[in-house]
């Protein structure tokens, strides 16, 4: 019967045109982001550069060919011919940051900076040598393997860099998630309860099924349809990556995927079951703002924290007591476990405690919910609620 | 033959509201039971009660002899009296739905939904939402929902209400076609046209508690009352009974009494036609209308 009731859900909010709209709305975000990152202009880290040359028969043709070279990925060379009697006047207009003038001399406007200084006079001293080569007899390929560039590695002592970096992104598209599904899909959750029970069809329903079992049942159907909508764009976002961008996914990221969304899917059931407990609670579509100020405030809190957590202090006290929270731990643990600040038995702690309230939610849930329906059908409030969790 | 149904002494109170004080009614398979009462008198309260909606505080409820509980309440049909249906579900799949978390299997709960779709008449609307119909159609699918399990007990409250005529045929073809396979079929009301042409027995409730129950014809005996109506040939003579005044409200050249049913008939015919010359002559219990303002003390 769950099943039946959460096969309604799916088909019946899967045919309204909003969920569509909002679903292809996202899928696009998340297909058309990395694309869009990739062609923005200057979104790659390369530094524009513009370097001045006068023309001279020694080197600027030479250098022309060898600059791109030696400057390498990280700059965007823009080499400018110019007069030897306009330089000064074009540095100072800002035309380009740095001349070269047969000598050779580097003409700076003020001040000079040694790092793109000493990448020109290797540049020159490539030209040269091509010039050298020549005249020794050498053929270009020869001087290729001669100047064949050395391969060189990097490592670090202290795990850090561009591994974490990809790891901490993920868990801040996570934590955007988690912040945004549970609230969208809550709601749906809220407003399919309030409208059975307006609609007075609750009648016709519960003369065959359990309220607990209708209840569950929606549950199920809109924790599945977030789950679907939640694999798309994750889908789409992953294919539009891998398409749009070279970098190696590190085995960390791979470690943490499982974790992640293991967090997204115990928050979104946990605030389902909430909101829907929320919907529960009242007969009025009216009440329903009031009613659902409390289950907003967990929700603002672990996103707020959690930010902070993902960028700046991981270990505030504030963020690692709202990782043991069950309703704020869904936003918080994936970020600090992205940042290395949880143990993995504490991790395991936090993964639990959201397992065992979401289970205690879905009865909690069950039960106000045959209450309110089978005793008047009137509102009740969150103190009556207390009593019922401590009676059940 | 034994009770499909049976409701004893059930009593139940909304904070200081008492909805329900002491009712009792029973009814047998293939039998359609009329249950009467005023607004407000807890019929629905009784109904929710029978279909488990509301928790009641006293009384038993048994469903062919045991007492009555979620599974067994499968094999009831229920049309609320404030119909309710999923507004932007299609007429066959929400006849379907319905079927289906009665616990029919899916192609069975298909079929049913086909052929009650045709049976009230909806073919045309089989794939439209339901928000697209007119209230008349929709009260239509809330019938076909109340069926589509093929219910041993009907309990339809208020289902003749606000239905234009030709559904009000539609639904008591369908009422009495269900009694006739062997359905027993419980309806309430509080409009009273219908009922005797529907039903052999009612029960009447007021204030929460059954007052009398039996068949339209014994409860209309029972009556300490009987109309007396004479049409005269001419102008009505100045007649009455001893003691008894013509009902104001009587039209020229006939005279109406209400006489106690003790009194003997052939006495009065006698004296009437001594009186005058009497084209007519009706002498008869009360109608049920009479019956039930009568019981409910109004
Ligand atoms: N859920 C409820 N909460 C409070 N009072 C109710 C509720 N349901 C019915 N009542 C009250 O119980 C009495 C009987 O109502 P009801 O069973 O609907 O009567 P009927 O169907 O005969 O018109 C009425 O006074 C009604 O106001
Ligand atoms: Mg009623």
């Amino acid at each position: 019967m769950i099943w039946e009731v959460a096969k309604r859900e799916i088909t019946i909010r899967s045919r309204t045109k909003s969920y569509r709209i909002i679903t292809a709305f996202i899928l696009l975000l998340a297909i058309a982001g990395p694309i869009a990152v990739k062609l923005w202009p200057g979104s790659d880290d390369a530094r524009e550069l513009a370097i001045g040359v006068v023309q001279d028969e020694n080197f600027s043709a030479d250098f022309e060919a060898t600059a791109p070279l030696v400057f390498g990925n990280d700059y965007d060379l823009d080499i400018v011919p110019v007069e030897q009697s306009e330089v000064d006047e074009l540095l100072a207009q800002d035309a380009f940051e740095v001349a070269v003038e047969p000598g050779p001399t580097l003409v700076w406007k003020s001040s000079a900076e040694p790092e793109v200084g000493l990448l020109i006079g290797a540049s020159l001293q490539q030209s040269a040598l091509v010039g050298r080569a020549g005249e020794q007899g050498m053929t270009p390929t020869e001087l290729g393997e001669l100047l064949a560039p050395i391969d060189l590695g990097e490592r670090f002592v202290e795990d850090q860099g561009e591994t974490s970096d990809i790891v901490i992104t993920m868990a801040f598209i996570g934590l955007l998630m988690a912040f945004a599904m549970p609230q969208v899909f809550g709601q749906l959750a809220m407003m399919s309860v309030i409208e059975e029970k307006a609609s007075r069809v609750i009648e016709v329903l519960l003369s065959h099924i359990r309220p607990r079992t209708l209840l569950a049942g929606k549950v199920v159907g809109i924790s599945l349809l977030s789950v679907a909508q939640m694999v798309l764009v994750c889908g789409g976002m992953l294919a539009s990556l891998l398409l749009t961008t070279d970098v190696d996914i590190p085995n960390s990221a791979y470690l943490f995927l499982p974790v992640l969304v293991i967090c997204l899917l115990l928050g979104l059931v946990l605030y389902i079951t909430l909101f829907s407990l929320v919907g529960s609670l009242i007969s009025r579509q009216e009440d329903a703002a009031q009613v659902m100020m409390p289950v907003f405030l967990p929700i603002m809190g672990g996103y707020f924290v959690g930010t902070n957590a993902a960028f700046g202090n991981a270990s505030s006290l504030l963020a690692r007591i709202l990782t043991y929270v069950p309703f704020t731990a869904p936003m918080l643990l994936p970020v600090r476990v992205a940042r290395d600040a949880v143990s993995t038995p504490m991790m395991l702690v936090s993964l639990a405690g959201m397992a065992l309230t979401v289970v205690l939610l879905i009865r909690l849930a069950g039960r106000a919910y045959e209450f309110t329906l089978l005793r008047t059908g009137s509102r009740i409030g969150w103190g009556e609620l207390v009593q019922l969790l401590r009676s059940s | 033959m034994a009770d499909r149904l049976v409701v004893e002494q059930l009593h139940k109170r909304f904070d200081d509201i008492v909805a329900v004080d002491g009712v009792d009614l029973r009814i047998e398979p293939g039998e359609i039971l009329g249950f009467l009462g005023p607004n407000g008198a807890g019929k629905s309260t009784t109904m929710r009660s029978i279909l488990g909606l509301v928790a009641y505080d006293s009384g038993s409820i048994t469903l062919d002899g045991e007492p009555i509980g979620p599974t067994s309440r499968r094999s009831i049909g229920y049309m609320p009296q404030e119909r309710g249906l999923y507004m932007r579900m299609k007429v066959h799949e929400h006849i379907a739905y319905i079927g289906r978390l009665a616990g029919l299997d899916s192609a069975t709960a298909n079929d049913r939904a086909n052929r009650w779709v045709e049976r009230v008449g909806l073919v045309e609307r089989r794939d439209d939402l339901i928000q697209e119909l007119s209230t008349g159609n929709q009260q239509r699918v809330q019938l076909a929902v109340s069926l589509v399990h093929e219910p041993s007990l009907l309990v339809l409250d208020e289902p003749f209400a606000g239905l234009d005529p030709v559904a009000v045929a539609t639904l008591s073809d369908v009422m009495v076609e269900q009694m006739e396979s062997g359905v027993s079929v419980i309806f309430s009301s509080h409009q009273l046209e219908l009922v005797q042409d529907l039903t052999d027995r009612v029960t009447i409730i007021a204030a929460g508690r059954t007052r009398v129950t039996g068949t339209v014809t014994d409860l209309r005996n029972s009556s300490p009352d009987r109309n007396l109506e004479i049409v005269w040939q001419g102008e009505a003579p100045h007649w009455q009974p001893p003691d008894i005044a013509p009902l104001p409200d009587s039209p020229a050249g006939v005279s109406r009494f209400v006489v106690p049913s003790a009194t003997n008939s052939a006495d009065l015919i006698a004296s009437a036609s001594q009186a005058g010359s009497i084209a007519s002559i009706r002498y008869e219990p009360p109608s049920l209308d009479q019956v039930f303002l009568e019981v409910v003390g109004q």
